[in-house]
């Protein structure tokens, strides 16, 4: 009963994030800021106008980034303020 | 890849492994555990991210610490490879290379 809930409310929330800015933090501490282009079951992630920070800022992508869902600690949306 | 569009188009929803897929037969970069860094040709890929490269150069990066100093030395060490294997699972991330700034 409520198992169903949760899966339309993680699909939803899934839903709404695409296009948006996200961090994307890995299991190995480095963090991932940039739009979300598409994400599967399996946390794999694709994003657009990736920066990468590992401390300080570490490299930055353009085009897309894929990232394979097994590194991946979260996903979490964050408001551009620059 | 070519596409230089700001706004996310209303399509249905694709898989991040789609995206891999339009990056066939162009080089790429693939970023993996232990510091290690791949740049070839993506020949063939599945769904464990296990990869086919060619034309490969592998860069390892070291960070050592002197002991006395406690200052950090990165030390790269690079090879070239025709044709890569890569399994999956030490894969991090893929991108395609070109404007990538460090």
């Amino acid at each position: 009963m409520s198992a169903v809930n949760r899966k339309d409310s993680l699909n939803q929330f899934i839903q709404q994030i695409y296009g948006r800015p996200v961090v994307v933090k890995l299991n190995s501490g480095v963090d991932y800021r940039g739009v979300l282009a598409c994400l599967d079951g399996y946390m794999n992630i694709a994003l657009e106008q990736t920066e990468e920070y590992e401390n300080g800022q570490l490299q930055n992508k353009y085009g897309d980034a894929f990232i394979r869902g097994n590194n991946v600690l979260y996903i979490s949306t964050v408001k551009r303020r620059t | 890849m070519a596409d230089d569009s700001d706004q996310v188009p209303a399509v249905s929803v694709k898989e991040p492994l789609d995206l891999v897929r339009l990056s066939l037969d162009e080089r790429i970069l693939v970023k993996m555990r232990n510091g290690r860094r791949l740049r070839g040709r993506l020949h063939a890929f599945d769904q464990h991210l296990n990869m086919i490269l060619g034309d490969v150069e592998e860069t390892v990066t070291i960070v050592e610490i002197d002991e006395e100093t406690y200052e950090e030395i990165y030390k790269e060490k690079k090879r070239h490879v025709p044709m890569l294997f890569v399994r999956g699972d030490g894969v991090i991330l893929v991108s395609p290379p070109g404007r990538v700034g460090i």
